[in-house]
């Protein structure tokens, strides 16, 4: 009847429909524009074919602008300045510093664009725009948060311990830059190649609970306090999880190195998250309590203790607490990529893609599933948080760790192939997981088939039938 | 090596101490340009209680289950730290080696039982 296209029922489907008229807008530029892109992905193809030849012929390895792994530049940079005859501490600290500049340019722009991304993607799940004042697409929000936040008055409370309420926001940074270390960014470029890496991120993850308490010590504030003793009795919790999940990698790998973690998936084309999906789940869901993120953010939960262990920050120290939150959330996911995503590898496609790049990539997807998680999820309660660790994820991930054990053994004296016992591994870990989870969650008390049972909240105060008559009228 | 390793965390440790302080210090240098308010009063600085005036000192006794936790803390995470080293040599070295690993895990199992049957894991 009428020329004007119906208007879509739903406010997601009018997104959509707002999303797809973009895209014909985008499709409806000149000719003129559209000749110069093909002919920029022409000039594209033909460079990539150029590279791939460069790269098939192996003529790129190890020169120093192989950027496929920036270790090569400083590899170059350090027997450059031996030859030179300088003190054996400038070519250290040269490299030292340039990578501690680096780990610090992924953190500070992780923290600028991470900001912007997280609530971006929230306000989509929850069906709304989201900023997009500020800027193109709003991308200049944080840096005017952090402007605003760097000019607003600080509030400090008269009964406060000043010493120690100034420190924690610098000290909550500490475990979540020095955490970075360990991670290998490609073959040659890792910070630090520690063979007790596995060690060290422990050590330093346990470091954050420091910060916390001191917050909520010296504030002398009754919401500060509360907070920050659930944060620090959770998060001491939530370690022993984290500490058996890679305990069961370390057995299977035998190795604490990170780098040789990561070249024992590559090798045998296995990401851990695969053969132990238990562990996988473990680190997962437990470094999300390690680091106060929703589900797990009891700690800080807004509708019951205000703001947690940081109440009475004000200014640019409560920005540097929410800072740190999401410094924290892309360190779990470079750990996460390298303990049990294969790292910066990507079955053989690192040989064409920088491996910082497909590491990057995969933090970016963990932490898309971090912000997802936030979006989707409730809260959980104090009491079922602890039961949780301390009755369900310890015990099992003991008994993971003794078979495990049993694994690795019969592994290390397998003759080739690798295939069959992998594959055996994975089928076996996953079916046991599923199992095991399952009887112990009966034992516990938890029956699924009773829960489905209970009547839905919506049924139970009638919502239903409103809504279907709704629906039919 | 190893020495060679943590003098790189020294470097990256001040890194980490100097990346939170730089907005802090440029907060600063608004407070001193004036550009950041600063106009404290007794009620301002009082301490949050959401409308209501603050009743006591919170440097007092807390509850006593929030200790229980942290002992749990310490003696299973440490009892796991030492099964480190066992899990980076357990491929190389003999079968039967397991079992005086199950006993170590076994000794924790039982201590997480003892707790456990003694209701030092509910949240009371």
């Amino acid at each position: 009847m009428s020329e004007q296209p119906m208007r879509p029922a739903t406010p997601m489907l009018r997104q959509i429909a707002e999303h797809r008229s973009l895209l014909q807008r985008f499709m409806g530029v000149s000719k003129e524009w559209k000749g110069f892109a093909l002919l920029l992905l022409g000039g594209l193809g033909l460079s990539n074919l150029a590279i791939a030849y460069v790269v098939i012929d192996g003529r790129l390895d190890g020169q120093w602008y192989d950027i496929r792994d920036l270790g090569n530049v400083t590899q170059h940079l350090r027997s450059w300045m031996q030859d030179e005859g300088f003190h054996p501490a400038v070519p250290y600290l040269t490299t030292a510093l340039l990578g501690a500049l680096g780990i610090l340019s992924v953190v500070g722009g992780w923290l600028l664009i991470g900001s912007w991304v997280e609530r971006r993607v929230l306000a989509k799940f929850q069906i709304r725009q989201g900023p997009n004042r500020t800027g193109p697409f709003g991308l200049f929000q944080p840096i005017a948060d952090a402007v605003k936040l760097m000019q607003k008055e600080v509030v400090i409370p008269r009964v406060a311990d000043k010493f120690l309420y100034y420190a924690p926001p610098v000290i909550i940074f500490i475990p979540a830059i020095l955490g970075w270390g360990p991670v290998p960014w490609a073959g040659k470029m890792s910070f630090l190649d520690l063979n007790v890496g596995v060690l060290y991120t422990i050590a330093i993850s346990s470091l954050g609970v420091l910060g916390v308490f001191l917050a909520g010590w010296s504030s002398n504030n009754h919401y500060s306090l509360l907070g920050a003793m659930r944060t620090v009795a959770m998060m001491v919790s939530y370690e022993i999880p984290i500490s058996l999940a890679l305990l069961a990698v370390v057995l299977l790998t035998g190795s604490m190195q990170l780098s040789t973690i990561v070249a024992w998936q590559a090798n045998y084309n296995a990401w851990l998250i695969f053969l132990l999906p238990f562990a996988a789940f473990t680190f997962l869901f437990a470094s999300t309590a390690e680091i106060n993120r929703t589900p797990n953010d009891i700690g800080e939960a807004e509708s019951e203790i205000v703001a947690g262990f940081y109440t009475e920050y004000s200014g640019m120290k409560a920005g540097l607490f929410m800072g740190v939150e999401l410094g924290n959330a892309i360190l779990v996911g470079a750990m996460m990529a390298t303990f049990f995503l294969g790292g910066y590898t990507m079955f053989g496609l690192e040989t064409w893609i920088p491996g910082y790049l497909i590491l990057a990539a995969k933090i970016g997807a963990v932490y898309f599933l971090f912000v997802w998680l936030r979006g989707t999820l409730p809260r959980f309660r104090l009491d079922q948080l602890m039961g949780y660790a301390w009755k369900f994820l310890i015990p099992l991930s003991v008994v993971q760790v003794l078979l495990v054990a049993v694994e690795a053994s019969i592994f290390a004296r397998w003759e080739t192939p690798a295939l069959f016992p992998l594959a055996a591994f994975a089928l076996l870990n996953l079916g046991l997981t599923v199992e095991m989870v399952r009887r112990w969650a009966h034992a516990l008390g938890y029956a699924p088939e009773v829960a489905q049972q209970q009547p839905v909240m919506a049924t139970a105060i009638g919502g239903l039938k409103a809504a279907q008559k709704m629906r039919g009228g | 090596m190893i020495p060679e390793q943590f003098g790189r965390v020294a470097v990256l440790l001040i890194f980490a101490l100097g990346f939170p302080m730089l907005p802090l210090a440029i907060s600063f240098l608004f407070g001193l340009l004036k550009i950041r308010p600063a106009h404290p009063d007794p009620v301002k600085n009082a301490t949050y209680e959401c409308g209501v005036e603050a009743e006591g000192s919170s440097w007092g006794q807390f509850n006593a289950r929030y200790y229980l936790f942290a002992l749990g803390f310490v003696i299973f995470d440490v009892e796991v730290i030492f099964l480190y080293p066992w899990a980076v040599n357990h491929a190389t070295m003999p079968l039967y080696t397991i079992l005086k690993a199950a006993l170590f895990i076994g000794i924790l199992l039982f201590g997480l039982g003892y707790a456990w049957r003694k209701r030092a894991l509910e949240w009371r």
